[in-house]
C-alpha cells in the first residue's frame, strides 16, 4: 500500500453490512486530521445518522463547504448538525437504490465525506485561479486551514497557478530527520521522465515560504517544515483531474507521516536481522577450551 | 478538544479484533494473516532486502516492504502466484517481529485511519508473556509510531471486566475463573485480584476447530454430506455448529427425544455452492446437542484427551491459593466464540456444583460428620458480549477516566526507555 486512501474504511464497511442487515447501532470513530465520526440509529434501524467534526469548520464555512455539501449529499444533509459535531448526514437505507453498482457508489461518496469537505478551500482556489487568469494577473486571498493544532494549510491562487503549503510539526527528532531526506527525494524524484508533470514541490525548514511572510503568528521552531507545491492549470483544468489532486493533496500529511513510519520498520526489519546474523557470528566465536591431558596425584590420566 | 478515543488492539492467534474505546463492538475482526511478496516460509538468508546503489529514489531500493496485505485480502490473496501467507502470532504469542510491525502499520493506517501520534493505545497479551514480549511491543509501537501512551492488559483479566456488563455480577471485581475457548485452544485461567495466577493455569485441546471437525464427522457418518461439494464442508459443518447447536442437560434424555419426534427436532439447512450455485441441503439432527458435548464428555471425540472441561475448572481452582477459591467458584467467566452455545453457562455450573457438593459431603463424611461445611456458591456468568469479551473488557477499561494515568506515556519512555513496560501493572480493581 504506497497511497493512502482518501475513503473511510469504518463508513464504508458498516453502510454495506447495515444494507444487508439493518440493526440498531451507535459508534464513535475517527480518521485522521482530529476529525470525529458518530454513525448511530436514533430512531430506527433504518435510519443512520452520520455525524462528523472536524477542527477547522468555522474556516471551511468561509470557503464554501455548504455548496459542496449540498452538491454531494443534497437532501441528505440534516439542516441541525447533531450537537458536538459540525455537520449531519441522515441515511435512510430504505431509500437506497437497489441497483448493486448505483449502491456501490453512493457508500463511496458517503465515506468520502472528510475528503468532500476538506475539498473546499481547494476548490474556492481553482475558480479564482479561473477568473484571475480571465483578468491576466492579480493574486487570490490567501486561504488557511488550521487542520490541526499546530498545522496548517495555505491555498493561495494566482493568476497562473495555484501555491498550496503545509508547514508540518515533528515532534520527534528521528521524524525530522526522515522528513527531510524524504523530502528531498520528492525534489529528486522529479527529474525522472516519467514524473516531469507532477507539480513542483519546494522544501524548507524554519523559515516560512515568502508567500506566508505577512502573517504575524507563526510558530517559528525547528521543529516546523514548510512543504510547497505549485500546481499549475494542467492539474486541475479537467475535473476528473482537478478531484484527483485534491484527493491526494490533502492528504499529504498523513502519506507523508506513514512513510516515514514505514521507513522505520523496515529500518527495524534491517536492524532485527543485522543482530540475529552478530549474534550467529558471537555464537561461533567461542574460545577453544584447552584440553591437555591431566594427570591425578597418583600418575594416572584424568578422564572427566 | 477533547482526547480522542484509544485504540483497542486485541491481536489474537487466529483473529485479531480492533477498534477504538467506548463502542461494544471491534470495528474490525480479521484474521492475524500478512500475505507477502516472497514464499510463506521465514524470510531469506539475506534478510529484507537491502538498497543496492547510490541514485535517484527509484533505483535506490524497490517497494517491497510495502507491498503486502493483510487480515481477509491476504487470505483473497494467498493464491496470487509471488504471495505467501504468514502468520505472525503462534499461541498466542509474537512469533516475527517483522511482519508484526508491518501488520500493524496497517492496521492502524489503513483500516483505523488515524494518526497513532494522537491516541492511547490498549494493547492485550496471553497469560504468561515473557517480559521481553512487551518490551518489544513497547519498542515498536512507541518509536515507529511514536504513540501517546500504552497500556498492555492480560487478556484474560479483561475478560473478567467484560463481564461486569452482566446485569448479574453486583461487585466489580477482579476475582475469578476465565474459561477462554477460540479456534485453536482453550485455556482456563484463574485471576485473583487482576493477577493472573500463572502456576495454575491449564490449556485443553479442544476448542472451535475441533468442534467443527466433529460435526463433519458426524455429518459424514450419516451421510448427509454426499450432496454437499467437498470443499464446502467444513463451511457447512462450521455454520450448522454456529446456527444451530444447544448444549443438552441430558444426553439420553435428549437422545430418546429426537427418536420419537424428529420432524420437531431435526432442523434443514439449505445452501447453495458458491462455483455453480447449485443449492444443497443437508438435515442437522443429533450434532446439534453432540457437538458442544465434546466439553463435557470428550471421549466422544478423541481418545488423547479424556478429562471433561468441569473437572479441569475444578482443578485449576484447586491448584489455586486456598484464600482465593471461594471467588473463584463465585465468579466463572466464559469467553470466546466457543463458548457461545446456549445453555453452556448452564451445564457448566451444574456439573461444576455436583463435583463440589461431593467433595464437601465427603469431608463431612470422613471427619466423622462432626464438620459441617457452609457450601460453596458456584456461579458461571454468561453475557452478551461474550464473542469479543476480551475486546469489550479493553474498550470498557480504555473508556475509563482512570485509564490514562495508568498506561505509559511517550514521555516516561523516552526518559527510562522499554523496561517500563516490563512489569504488568494492575489496573481496574479499585473501582
Amino acid at each position: 500500500m504506497i497511497l493512502l486512501e482518501s475513503n473511510n474504511y469504518i463508513i464504508q464497511t458498516t453502510l454495506a453490512e447495515k444494507l444487508t442487515k439493518p440493526s440498531s447501532l451507535d459508534v464513535q470513530f475517527v480518521d485522521f486530521d482530529d476529525v470525529r465520526f458518530h454513525l448511530s440509529t436514533p430512531e430506527r434501524k433504518t435510519q443512520l445518522v452520520l455525524s462528523m467534526s472536524i477542527r477547522c469548520w468555522d474556516e471551511l464555512v468561509r470557503y464554501g463547504v455548504h455548496s459542496i455539501l449540498q452538491r454531494e449529499y443534497g437532501s441528505m444533509v440534516k439542516a441541525q448538525p447533531e450537537p458536538e459535531y459540525n455537520v449531519s448526514l441522515e441515511l435512510d437505507l430504505e431509500q437506497f437504490p437497489a441497483d448493486p453498482e448505483a449502491r456501490e457508489s453512493l457508500i463511496q461518496s458517503i465515506s468520502l465525506l472528510k475528503r468532500n469537505v476538506l475539498a473546499a478551500p481547494f476548490e474556492t482556489a481553482f475558480t479564482t485561479q479561473k477568473e484571475l487568469a480571465a483578468a491576466g494577473s492579480g493574486q487570490g486571498e490567501l486561504l488557511a486551514l488550521h487542520y490541526r493544532d499546530e498545522e496548517a494549510i495555505y491555498v493561495q491562487a494566482s493568476f497562473d497557478r495555484v501555491t498550496v503549503i503545509f508547514s508540518t510539526m515533528f515532534r520527534e527528532e528521528t521524524d525530522r530527520i526522515f522528513g527531510k531526506v524524504f523530502l528531498q527525494e520528492f525534489v529528486d524524484a522529479r527529474r525522472l521522465p516519467t514524473i516531469q508533470s507532477a507539480p513542483q514541490v519546494l522544501y524548507t525548514t524554519n523559515t516560512p515560504p515568502l508567500e506566508l511572510s505577512h502573517i504575524p503568528d507563526l510558530v517559528q521552531t525547528e521543529d516546523v517544515g514548510y512543504v510547497t507545491f505549485i500546481l499549475f492549470p494542467r492539474h486541475f483544468e479537467k475535473q476528473p483531474i482537478a478531484e484527483s489532486t485534491i484527493s491526494h493533496i490533502q492528504s499529504f500529511r498523513d502519506y507523508l507521516h506513514y512513510h516515514i513510519k514505514c521507513s522505520k520498520a523496515y529500518m527495524h526489519s534491517r536492524m532485527r536481522h543485522r543482530v540475529s546474523e552478530f549474534q550467529k557470528v558471537l555464537n561461533r566465536a567461542k574460545t577453544e577450551v584447552a584440553t591437555g591431558e591431566r594427570k591425578t596425584v597418583s600418575g594416572r590420566s584424568l578422564v572427566r | 478538544m477533547s482526547v480522542l478515543a484509544p485504540i483497542i488492539c486485541d491481536n489474537g492467534t487466529g483473529f485479531s479484533k480492533v477498534g477504538y474505546a467506548g463502542n461494544s463492538d471491534p470495528s474490525f475482526v480479521f484474521p492475524t494473516a500478512i500475505a507477502t511478496r516472497g514464499p510463506a516460509s521465514q524470510p531469506t538468508r539475506g534478510g529484507p532486502p537491502v538498497p543496492s546503489k547510490p541514485g535517484s529514489l527509484a533505483s535506490k531500493r524497490g517497494v517491497e516492504d510495502l507491498d503486502f496485505f493483510i487480515g481477509d485480502e491476504a487470505l483473497a490473496n494467498a493464491k496470487t502466484p509471488g504471495y505467501g501467507v504468514n502468520y505472525p502470532i503462534r499461541h498466542g504469542q509474537i512469533d516475527n517481529w517483522d511482519y508484526m510491525e508491518r501488520y500493524w502499520e496497517q492496521t492502524i493506517f489503513k483500516y483505523l485511519r488515524c494518526e497513532p501520534e494522537d491516541h492511547y493505545f490498549l494493547l492485550t497479551e496471553p497469560p504468561l508473556n515473557a517480559p521481553e514480549n512487551r518490551e518489544q511491543t513497547a519498542e515498536i509501537f512507541f518509536e515507529s509510531f511514536n504513540i501517546k501512551g500504552l497500556y498492555i492488559a492480560v487478556q484474560a483479566v479483561l475478560a473478567l471486566a467484560a463481564s461486569w456488563s452482566s446485569n448479574r455480577v453486583t461487585d466489580r471485581t477482579l476475582t475469578g475463573t476465565v474459561i477462554d475457548s477460540g479456534d485453536g485452544v482453550t485455556h482456563v485461567i484463574p485471576c485473583a485480584e487482576g493477577y493472573v495466577i500463572g502456576s495454575a493455569i491449564k490449556h485443553i485441546p479442544i476448542a472451535g476447530r475441533d468442534i467443527t471437525q466433529f460435526v463433519l464427522n458426524l455429518l459424514r457418518e450419516r451421510g448427509e454430506m454426499v450432496n454437499v461439494p467437498p470443499e464446502e464442508h467444513m463451511k457447512v459443518a462450521g455454520r450448522v455448529k454456529e446456527n444451530y447447536s444447544y448444549v443438552c442437560q441430558d444426553i439420553v434424555k435428549e437422545f430418546r427425544k429426537y427418536d420419537v419426534e424428529p420432524y420437531k427436532y431435526f432442523e434443514r439447512y439449505e445452501d447453495e455452492y458458491s462455483v455453480t450455485g447449485k443449492k444443497y441441503a443437508v438435515d442437522v439432527g443429533y450434532e446439534r446437542f453432540l457437538a458442544p458435548e465434546i466439553f463435557f464428555n470428550p471421549e466422544i471425540y478423541s481418545s488423547d484427551f479424556l478429562t471433561p472441561l468441569p473437572e479441569i475448572v475444578d482443578g485449576v481452582i484447586q491448584q489455586s491459593p486456598i484464600d482465593v477459591r471461594r471467588g473463584l467458584y463465585k465468579n466463572i467467566v466464559l469467553s470466546g466464540g466457543s463458548t457461545m452455545f446456549q445453555h453452556f453457562g448452564q451445564r457448566l455450573k451444574r456439573d461444576l456444583k455436583q463435583i463440589v457438593d461431593r467433595r464437601l459431603e465427603n469431608t463431612s463424611v470422613q471427619s466423622g460428620s462432626h464438620m459441617k461445611s457452609s457450601g460453596v456458591e458456584v456461579d458461571v456468568i454468561s453475557h452478551k458480549r461474550q464473542r469479543y469479551a476480551v475486546w469489550f473488557g479493553g474498550s470498557l477499561m480504555a473508556s475509563l477516566p482512570e485509564f490514562y494515568s495508568f498506561c505509559h506515556t511517550k514521555a516516561q519512555y523516552d526518559e527510562i526507555g522499554p523496561s517500563i513496560c516490563r512489569r504488568y501493572q494492575i489496573f481496574g480493581s479499585a473501582t
